[in-house]
């Protein structure tokens, strides 16, 4: 029985085999057929499964991987609550990606690769979420970095989307240097890569090293969950298919720094320090993505900073000790995102490529059911009462909020006011897709693959709904992820009713400010960037720019240096110098053979004068 | 031995330096040939005498050995001068500078 937990990863490697060995050879629907149905099966089979994760979870083993001295590597799979919740989230949601991905390319020409890698995408995201070894996970961990790569830069010929893609591999990269440090770091020190017995060893080190060591961990983790320096990858990931965007954003890639943080929680969890900087870094991160979404006119980038913002969210739980918050808005943001993303998919299709919101409007007129389930998405985005959105980031705010310092009021001040930027937002694009009259648009293409439209209602459903996963008792529920998840959920939550309805009744003003501001305000006004804040906003606060100032072009420079002394100058130049100095060499010699016998004779003469006299001094 | 090493080898130097010369400053390719054979000679000449000082016959050996060759080098020699005097009408040797680098 335990051993089936390994096919779980294993259906969609299987997909990806399948796919990218004979994807060629095969049909068009059977290739999405295979990727779709063997992500649908590890789906079933996580639920079929289930009941092997209650409790302590369960844990087992393929074989052992890498056995070198005291380093052992067993492929290790823990079916914990914690694991288990994720796995069927992302196996769910990358179900409904698949399908819809199926009619997403139904006229592309390249499907068997972009399933390959679809499946490979999922199968790399499992292995992290399933992987009870460090190193295992950060096989997973670079399977879903490369897999995001050769996604994003899917349409390859373009140089604009190869580039994109090689940002998101070089920007998380950066972060996944700090992981592997991390990792070394834990292996010198407990001798060991299992996340379990490092969980349970923590408490023997000193503070100092778990700050450090915390503040590694958050450095990997900002890079893949998109968190403040590492950033910049994000929105031009936008440049992949939709699909991808959906993958990326929704079930797999950046919630994958938030799990890696929960899933070493008892240990990040020693530094209070560590905590602060990773709940600053959450806070700043939801804010700064918030504000820059304002003003966006791409409708994929304006869900692309929603997703910063919300990861930022997520980041801002963990800091703040709930595990079982972030998880939960983690579970609830999945939905509503890949919602979000997948519906825009179908905005962009039915007006045949264009993705601009100062050119589209009037959506709703031609398809009212897109309309609802945007107006779905927006709304659980926004933190519409009693929508899954509103429940898990009431949470975080409640958690944050609970926690009572200075330091995490302001937090919760700065979240709450991203709270209020994120229904301004999520308003704003609603309105300008889908309402008023269609601005400068191309004619439409009506068609829908039937795919593409019906896996929406399930997340739909699945949005509205997910509240219901941790509902609090102030309304009836019983908290069920949080007891769910027991020991892992981290810090448990005491706080007084009246702060508690305070928060709830905060929240909803906030949504309703939001989107109060926008009816009356902003309604259509595109706010085309032309001011200098609007402008800056527009760049996302020039950060590139910034990024290109202070590495890209350094680094730029230093290569140049290198290549024009190092490389051209001293090593061409010593290379280059030694043959000149050969061919000058041979050049005067050239002149001592005239060719005439004399000169020869006067040479040979010369030479045996020479030895002879060497001979002489040499006797003497 | 009747006759002093040092006269022999002080003969042999004298021709070995007569030869040298010949050959250094004869430009007619038949008589650059004859400087070394006197030269050859020369070196002959002191195998033979440090065979007779030592006692032993190697020197002696190797005299005839050396005639041999310089038979054979001087067949091959008067040849090629014969070819060459055919191709170029002379002799001088500064005529033949094809092998110039």
């Amino acid at each position: 029985m335990d051993v089936l937990l390994f096919l779980i990863p294993a259906l969609p490697l299987a997909g990806a085999l399948v796919n990218g060995l004979l994807g060629g050879l095969l049909p068009r629907a059977l290739r999405a057929g295979i990727a779709v149905g063997a992500v649908a099966a590890s789906c079933v089979l996580t639920l079929v499964l289930w009941p092997l994760a209650a409790g302590t979870g369960t844990r087992a083993t393929l074989f052992t991987w890498l056995d070198s001295g005291s380093l052992q590597v067993p492929v290790e799979i823990l079916f914990d609550p914690l694991s288990a919740s994720m796995t069927l989230m992302v196996t769910a949601v990358s179900t409904l990606i698949h399908l819809y991905a199926a009619g997403y390319m139904e006229e592309e020409v390249d499907t068997a690769r972009f399933f390959t890698l679809l499946n490979l995408f999922v199968f790399a995201m499992l292995l992290i979420v399933l992987a009870d070894n460090l190193l295992l996970l950060f096989l997973g961990w670079e399977g879903v970095g490369l897999c995001s790569y050769a996604l994003i830069g899917f349409w390859y010929a373009k140089t604009q989307n190869a580039a994109a893609g090689r940002k998101a591999f070089l920007v998380t990269r950066v972060g996944d240097v700090f992981l592997g440090i991390a990792l070394l770091w834990l292996f010198s020190l407990f001798g060991t890569l299992s996340i379990s017995s490092i969980n349970a060893q923590a408490p023997l080190l000193d503070s100092g090293t778990l700050l450090l060591l915390t503040l590694l961990l958050l450095g990997g983790a900002c890079g893949k969950s998109a968190q403040l320096p590492l950033m910049t990858w994000l929105p031009d990931a936008m440049a992949g298919p939709t699909p991808v965007s959906a993958l990326i954003h929704a079930a797999t890639m950046v919630t994958a720094g938030v799990y890696l943080l929960c899933r070493l929680f008892p240990l990040i969890s020693l530094s209070p320090t560590g905590l602060a900087c990773i709940a600053l870094v959450g806070a700043l991160t939801a804010l700064y993505a918030a504000s820059c979404a304002l003003v966006q006119t791409d409708i994929k980038r304006v869900l692309a900073f929603s997703t910063m913002s919300q990861v930022g969210f997520m980041m801002l739980a963990v800091g703040v000790g709930s595990v079982s918050a972030a998880l939960f808005h983690l579970l609830t943001h999945a939905f509503f995102k890949a919602l979000l993303f997948l519906a825009a998919g179908c905005v962009i299709h039915l007006a045949a490529g264009e993705n601009d919101l100062t050119r589209l409007g009037g959506m709703r007129k031609e398809s009212p059911f897109l309309f609802w389930m945007f107006l779905i998405g927006v709304l659980c985005l926004a933190g519409a009462p009693l929508t899954g959105g509103f429940f898990s980031k009431d949470g975080i705010l409640l958690a944050d909020f609970a926690r009572a310092t200075p330091f995490y009021w302001t937090t919760w001040a700065l979240s709450s006011l991203t709270a209020l930027l994120t229904s301004i937002y999520a308003f704003r694009l609603l309105y300008l897709v889908f309402l008023g009259e269609p601005r400068d648009r191309r004619t439409k293409s009506p068609y829908l693959p039937d795919t593409m439209r019906w896996t929406l209602p399930p997340l739909a459903l699945a949005g509205l709904l997910g509240g219901l996963l941790n509902l609090p008792p102030l309304f009836g529920g019983t908290e069920r992820l949080t007891m769910f998840l027991g020991d892992l959920a981290g810090a448990t939550l005491h706080v007084g009713l009246a702060v508690e309805w305070f928060l709830l009744l905060l929240a909803t003003a906030l949504f309703a400010l939001g989107w109060a501001l926008v009816h009356l305000r902003l309604r259509y006004e595109l706010r085309s960037p032309s001011g200098r804040f609007g402008d800056f906003l527009l760049r996302a606060w020039r950060v590139d720019d910034l990024v290109a100032r202070l590495v890209v072009r350094p680094f730029q420079w230093v290569g140049e240096v290198l290549w024009l002394w190092g490389d051209r100058r001293l090593i061409d130049g010593a290379v280059e110098g030694t043959g000149r100095l050969c061919l000058a060499g041979g050049e005067l010699l050239r002149r001592w053979t005239t060719g005439r016998l004399s000169t020869y004779l006067y040479s040979l003469a010369g030479g045996a004068a020479a030895i002879l006299i060497y001979l002489l001094i040499r006797a003497w | 031995m009747i006759v002093p090493m040092t006269h022999i080898l002080a003969i042999s130097a004298a021709m070995f330096v007569m030869g040298l010369a010949c050959v250094l400053a004869q430009r007619n390719l038949i008589r650059i040939l004859i400087g070394f054979e006197i030269m050859l000679n020369a070196v002959g000449l002191t195998l033979v005498g440090a065979s007779a000082l030592w006692q032993k016959v190697d020197g002696q050996i190797f005299v005839i050995f050396l005639m041999a060759v310089t038979s054979a080098e001087v067949a091959i020699a008067l040849a090629l001068v014969v070819y060459l005097r055919r191709r170029k009408a002379t002799l001088e040797a500064d005529a033949y500078a094809g092998m110039k680098g």
